[in-house]
């Protein structure tokens, strides 16, 4: 299969092979897997016995920022150490774009990612956080293969699909995904010198854009992000060449969480299997209410935050 | 021909087999035509029972425990390993969950399948932070001192914390330690399968002093490569790596164990 993600990464972040080799690893033991919001040590402990590869700590879901609005932040440092003292799974914390202070906080904090988020409020409007220095990892959302290459490129080691977070609606997550397989497919059958044109379209550096073009894939670990709700939609992004999913809002604002969210960790790892998929989706109580994505205006989204 | 398992619930199976399909290309094969291999993705019972041989890769392992658990396979993969005993490999938390006794695992404990007779410390070096890349010798591997050091990524991994007696049934002192989980014990069905089983667990590489700058815990000796019979572990993660020569000496000795028990059988 031309899809696969090659045993290393080609791809080293300023000459740093090993590390971004372990940084890049962490995101390899986590395909397959669901990746779950909780905002207590509490909903962790849930989310660890569902079955979750990781948890993200934050103080509210996206669906709770979205509600409330305001200026929304990095989560308390004592909150995301009461959840890394509750689970042994690895845990992982937001910052906002380009806040490279909460950055240091959190890799002083021991967390095991950080996700460079378009969910909280930007705190630079022209620069994204330089990752490649941290030792910490890193993973960044992306709505088109230029946004994805471009924070390879200042670091991440790992990337997700915005989707439209705290939603409950996968439109975006499936736009932003086709939109990303598309550009590699067209990548993928350009020469050389169309290459070239094509990074300078998609602002990015050639020799990354090169090296997808071959992999025809992404060249680290890309998880479906933003909408996600059911096992369905769980198994939606998978099939469209997703590595794993996280879950926001879409268990904890659910009717039976539990549940839901250990039938999203079966069908995540059974997502070729529409019989374990009916299976699964029984009976799972009310999912999250939700909001349509194509009522919204254009400002409402977070999707369109960094670029 | 001999089929390979890779357990694809979770985690980094893809790039097993990768490696496997690389290592296979350096063995020769015993006709030109007819190749010796054959690697697929298990997820369920029934892709399981046509498997020679598995490999449990890195991953969760709590993740994997609980999805193997819920789609029916815990008692299939310990049927395999324990019973038919046949050749299988973990890394990381292959590792983890092919141990008889482990600690440091999620409140409440984990399942595990067993087939090690060891304890293994999950998380031994610490968070992801404390994740280190070191060139290690391995003996086991090639013997010559000069031999390419084997780079050796571990993430987030586990050690093996102590050698622990082969017993029938379960570790009952192990049972007893706090916070430690267990293995359910497994008879091998037959004499080639008791064969299998083999003696005491070998130590196959220790990490030296040093390997882990960034980190407290590695003082050097920890034990990171083992073996008992047709159960084989490794703390680190050679599926990491563009470097197929573990996969090839655990291919070989895959084909020695299958054509040892075809023969005995």
């Amino acid at each position: 299969m031309a899809t696969e993600l090659p045993t290393t990464n080609g791809h080293t972040a300023n000459g740093e092979t090993s590390n971004f080799q372990v940084k890049a690893g962490l995101a390899r033991m986590l395909k397959g897997g669901v990746i779950m919001d909780v905002v207590n040590a509490e909903q962790a402990r849930i989310a660890e016995e569902a079955g979750a590869v990781a948890v993200m700590a934050l103080e509210r879901v996206p669906a709770d920022i979205r509600s409330q609005g305001g200026v929304a932040r990095m989560s308390d440092p004592a909150l995301i150490s009461s959840i890394m003292a509750t689970v042994t799974i690895p845990v992982m914390a937001k910052a906002r774009i380009g806040h490279f202070v909460e950055c240091q906080i959190l890799e002083a904090l021991g967390v095991d990612y950080i996700d460079e988020s378009e969910v909280l409020t930007p705190a630079d409007n022209t620069y994204h956080v330089e990752k490649s220095g941290f030792k910490v990892p890193f993973v960044c959302g992306c709505r088109n293969l230029g946004e994805a290459l471009r924070r390879i490129s200042e670091g991440a080691a790992m990337i997700r699909t915005k989707g439209e977070a705290g939603t409950g609606d996968v439109v975006e997550a499936v736009k932003h995904m086709r939109t990303v397989n598309t550009q590699i497919a067209r990548a993928a059958n350009m020469s050389t010198e169309e290459l070239r044109a094509y990074a300078r379209e998609l602002e990015v550096p050639f020799e990354l854009l090169q090296e997808t073009a071959q992999l025809k894939r992404l060249p680290v670990v890309n998880f479906a992000a933003g909408g996600v709700a059911t096992p369905a939609d769980a198994a939606l992004m998978m099939q469209l060449g997703c590595d794993g999913v996280f879950v926001g809002s879409g268990i904890f604002k659910s009717g039976n969480a539990a549940k839901r969210a250990k039938a999203i960790v079966q069908a995540v790892t059974h997502y070729k299997d529409p019989k374990v998929l009916a299976e699964v989706s029984k009976d799972l109580g009310e999912a999250m209410v939700g909001i349509n994505c194509g009522k919204m205006d254009e400002g409402e989204k977070m999707a369109g935050r960094g670029w | 021909m001999i089929t390979v398992g890779v357990l694809a619930l979770q985690g980094a199976f893809s790039e097993h087999i990768q490696l496997l399909r690389q290592a296979a290309m350096t063995i020769k094969p015993a006709t030109p035509e007819s190749p010796n291999f054959q690697f697929v993705e298990v997820r369920t019972q029934d892709e399981l029972s046509k498997c020679d041989a598995l490999i449990i890769p890195g991953g969760e392992s709590t993740a994997i425990s609980l999805v193997a658990a819920r789609s029916g396979l815990l008692e299939p993969l310990r049927d395999f390993v324990k019973v038919e005993r046949k050749p299988t490999w973990g890394t990381c938390a292959g590792l983890i969950l092919l141990a008889e006794s482990a600690n440091r695992t999620k409140k409440g404990g984990q399942e595990l399948i067993g087939g090690l007779d060891v304890r293994v410390e999950r998380n031994h070096f610490g968070r992801q932070l404390d994740s280190f890349a070191t060139d290690l010798k391995l003996p086991f591997l090639d013997p010559d001192v000069d031999a390419k050091p084997f780079k050796s990524v571990f993430i987030r991994a586990p050690v093996v914390e102590k050698i622990l007696p082969h017993k029938e049934g379960i570790q009952t002192e192990e049972a007893e330690q706090v916070d430690t989980v267990v293995a359910p014990s497994k008879t091998p069905k037959d004499d080639a399968a008791k064969r299998m089983l083999g003696g005491e667990v070998e130590i196959l590489a220790t990490l030296p002093a040093g390997s882990a700058s960034q980190s407290a815990a590695a003082k050097g000796g920890d034990v990171i490569a083992i073996r008992q019979g047709n159960v084989f572990g490794t703390s680190f993660h050679p599926e990491l790596t563009g470097d197929p020569r573990i996969h090839t000496w655990w291919l070989e000795r895959v084909s020695e164990q299958v054509k040892m028990k075809s023969t005995t059988a």
